[in-house]
């Protein structure tokens, strides 16, 4: 699994940091950075939800 | 209920809006037969109805197969309206990529969450100075005193629009978002209402332009008389449609969330005991406030593509119709989806849409709507309707334009 944001979509909302801390970190630009770019399977769960929950639904989650 | 048949539903008359206010028996009907549905009705354009939480999303999620257009909502045909595939602004709501993230990184980081908080000492001294209006007194109508109040004076604000043109404002946004309203409209046609407040709207802003080109300061009118899309300064058009679009978007949203979340709480007496006793659950109330008011009815996309959704198939040219406050009842979603529970959490509504459009003032409307919100909690002693709620002849933003209310209010602490 690979964790990709893209940043012309995210504003900053932080859901995914609520979702999944540890995973992503809002930075000063008002933007979310993937900490762990290939989680482990395990963590799957709370990614996909950050996913799910993202407003303008600028997370992607790739199965390579 | 078991009367109702998908054939003959109507979920797009205006005047029913205003007699029965949402139809959420027809869009359970709808979600339970069909979430997706071909909606064909005389004195309406054909359009797919999209009324699940999941196909919502889903087309919300696909701007480049969903694009957005020209015409925003359906409403059914009425002599003296414009034509609909014209629109009377060009704005965010009507481009699509890569133009519309362009246009919408103009003004975008004065409205995230950490963009927003620094209005937060501005809108507490509004609302406490607006609900000082209500001391003295037992009556008011709620929506003029209170609910409309905030909203436009904290947008004004922060164009940096003096107070002296607040009602100016009012009217023309009123004009805009309600002009089938013979309360906002007059005697004047729909066509006519629209361009009269495009007009002054255009007239306004174009002076406003003019002097923060030649006096930039730190509001969002300089932001915008001064900001680039691509390298270029925004043409005439497009910027005077933003303007328009940030004073419109927020103002009959969050009024009606703030009236609707009230009237919420006169009818859910134990919710509003909940919340004075428990402040601390302001944010999730708010949440609630929002999915169970769901100020934005529809928004419209069309399909670029020959598609399926929900096993439909959906031809390149097709209206889709997606019903916001449909999703924020979905069975499949929500618990208890007919309780009106300010303690919902998770509370995954889609009141301000998903993914490309997502509601650009989404965390502006919940600072104004939190703040709101713990003062009411806070200072009112008591409060109940003191005559019938009157609502919006819209089938676009749900609106209660007056509701007559009796009440005890504590003085400023
Ligand atoms: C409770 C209050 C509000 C509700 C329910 C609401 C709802 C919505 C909805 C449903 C959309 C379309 C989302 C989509 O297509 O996915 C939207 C877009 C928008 N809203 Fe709000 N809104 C509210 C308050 C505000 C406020 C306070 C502003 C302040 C300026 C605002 C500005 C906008 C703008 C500019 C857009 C267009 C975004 C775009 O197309 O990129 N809204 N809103
Ligand atoms: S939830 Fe989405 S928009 Fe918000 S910070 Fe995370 S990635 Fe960005």
């Amino acid at each position: 699994m690979r964790i990709v944001v893209d940043h012309n979509l995210c504003e900053g909302n932080g859901r995914c940091v609520e979702a999944a801390p540890g995973i992503f970190e809002l930075r000063d630009d008002d933007r979310s950075y993937v900490l762990e770019e290939r989680p482990p399977a395990s963590l799957r769960g709370k990614v996909e939800l950050a996913a799910r929950l993202c407003p303008r639904q600028a997370i992607r989650v790739l199965d390579e | 209920m078991s009367a109702l048949k998908l054939e003959t539903i109507d979920i797009i008359d205006p005047d029913l809006y205003v007699s029965r206010g949402y139809p959420h028996q027809e869009w359970a009907l709808l979600r339970r037969e069909a979430p997706v549905y071909w909606y064909e009705r005389p004195n309406v354009d054909p359009f797919w109805a999209v009324t699940g939480h999941a196909q919502i999303v889903e087309v919300s999620r696909q701007p480049a197969l969903f694009k957005s257009l020209q015409r925003l909502f359906m409403t059914i045909n009425e002599e003296g309206a414009p034509d609909p595939n014209e629109g009377i602004l060009r704005q965010l709501l009507n481009m699509n990529p890569p133009e519309h993230g362009a246009y919408r990184g103009v003004v975008n980081r004065r409205f995230t969450p950490r963009g927003v908080q620094v209005l937060r000492q501005q809108i507490e001294a509004i609302t406490t100075e607006v609900l000082d209006g209500l001391v003295g007194r037992e009556e008011c109508d709620f929506v003029l005193e209170v609910s409309a109040k905030l909203p436009l004076a904290v947008i004004a604000e922060m164009f940096g629009i003096p107070r002296a043109d607040w009602d100016t404002m009012f009217r023309l946004s009123n004009m805009m978002i309600g002009p089938s309203d013979p309360e906002y409209g007059g005697s004047n046609t729909v066509k006519e209402t629209l361009e009269l407040a495009r007009m002054e709207f255009f007239q306004y802003f174009n002076t406003l332009v003019e002097d923060r080109r030649k006096n930039p300061r730190d509001d969002l009118a300089s932001a915008l008389a001064n900001g680039k899309v691509n390298g270029e300064p925004l043409p005439i058009f497009e910027l005077m449609s933003y303007f328009a679009l940030l004073i419109i978007a927020g103002n009959e949203t969050t009024r009606n969330a703030t009236t609707g979340g009230l009237f919420a709480f006169i009818n859910h007496p134990d919710q509003w005991r909940r919340l004075k006793a428990d402040p601390s659950l302001v944010p999730h109330a708010v949440e609630e406030i929002v999915r169970w008011t769901s100020p934005v009815i529809q928004f419209n996309r069309e399909a670029v593509a020959d598609t399926e959704l929900n096993g439909q198939k959906i031809r390149a040219g097709d209206l889709l119709c997606l019903f916001y406050p449909s999703a924020n009842r979905d069975e499949t979603v929500f618990e208890r989806p007919d309780e009106f529970d300010i303690g919902r959490n998770p509370n995954p509504h889609i009141a301000f849409g998903i993914g490309e459009h997502f509601c650009l003032g989404a965390n502006l409307a919940r600072l104004e709507l939190q703040v709101m919100f713990r003062q009411l909690a806070e200072r009112l002693e008591a409060i109940e309707l003191n005559g019938p709620i009157q609502r919006m002849r819209s089938s676009f933003v749900g609106g209660i334009k007056h509701m007559p209310v009796r009440y005890r209010i504590k003085p400023r602490a």
